[in-house]
């Protein structure tokens, strides 16, 4: 078990982990964004679990990309919109 | 024509009883609110129900629909409040109030192993993304599958942004420990 107080590069373990979903999306301010590169940069359980987080982030964001789900969906949903149409709803 | 609108204008058209347009912004948005409704739960039938309820609201509501934020997110709500209105009478699931450092745990920080995170069928992310608290299954399906921004997905939830931001980032970690968990169970 890492210690997550060990502070590197003026950031603890704990504080980068709190950090880690802003890094990622790329919404860190700049002075703060450097000082996790810099810890990641000096800690390798953070920079190893820094990854494992992104590589999560880009799976699912891969996982829309690459669902070709069949158009059978929109088409029921139109048959029912139809029949919804027919029955009155305005 | 309809096919190359804006989502602002083929809900203009829709309010006017354009069916042609509501029927290009369905042909947009069904697979996703779809795929949505899913990933927050529900099962094939019910997610048909609320989707055909989704579009029913929307056509009634498209002239309520002012431009100033995304249609996507205004339809995301829509579906969300739909699906609340069906699971309304079923039990809530108990509040999940551990700290960051506990999920980061359970997630693998501080004891590193070889880890790989991919989702080989809709049905694998399914089952992964079932195993949230709802209220960060929405979060992560909003943001990271769907590609809302934040601030479109916090619209949607009702929420600010930073309270978004917290519900996803623990949305994450804990599905990095389902992950890590469930490699077995998952077959």
């Amino acid at each position: 078990m890492a210690d997550l107080d060990r502070e590197v590069g003026g950031l603890r373990c704990r504080d980068v982990l709190a950090f880690l979903a802003d890094y990622v999306d790329g919404e860190l301010d700049q002075s703060v964004k450097e000082k996790v590169e810099a810890h990641l940069g000096g800690c390798d359980w953070c920079e190893k679990f820094g990854g494992e987080y992104s590589s999560v982030v880009s799976s699912l964001r891969r996982a829309l990309r690459e669902d070709v789900r069949s158009p059978s969906v929109s088409k029921r949903l139109k048959e029912r919109m139809r029949k919804a149409w027919d029955d009155g709803v305005e | 024509m309809t096919e190359t609108a804006s989502d602002s204008e083929l809900l203009r058209l829709s309010a006017e009883g354009d069916r042609a347009a509501f029927t290009s912004f369905m042909n947009r948005y069904a697979a996703p609110v779809h795929r949505f409704l899913v990933a927050l739960g529900a099962n094939e039938d019910d997610a048909e129900d609320a989707l055909q309820e989704c579009f029913i609201s929307a056509w009634r509501g498209a002239g309520t629909y002012r431009g100033r934020g995304s249609a996507r997110a205004w339809l995301f709500t829509i579906a969300r409040h739909a699906h609340r209105r069906q699971y309304r009478r079923r039990v809530g699931e108990p509040a999940q109030v551990e700290s960051l450092e506990v999920l980061g745990e359970r997630a693998g920080w501080g004891t590193p192993a070889d880890f790989t995170a991919a989702f080989e069928a809709a049905e694998e992310l399914n089952w992964v993304l079932g195993q949230l608290p709802k209220e960060e299954r929405e979060v992560v399906v909003l943001r990271d599958l769907e590609g809302l921004t934040g601030a479109e997905t916090a619209n949607v939830l009702g929420v600010s942004v930073a309270s978004m931001k917290s519900r996803l980032h623990r949305g994450r970690l804990r599905l990095m420990g389902v992950l890590r968990r469930g490699e077995g169970a998952r077959g």
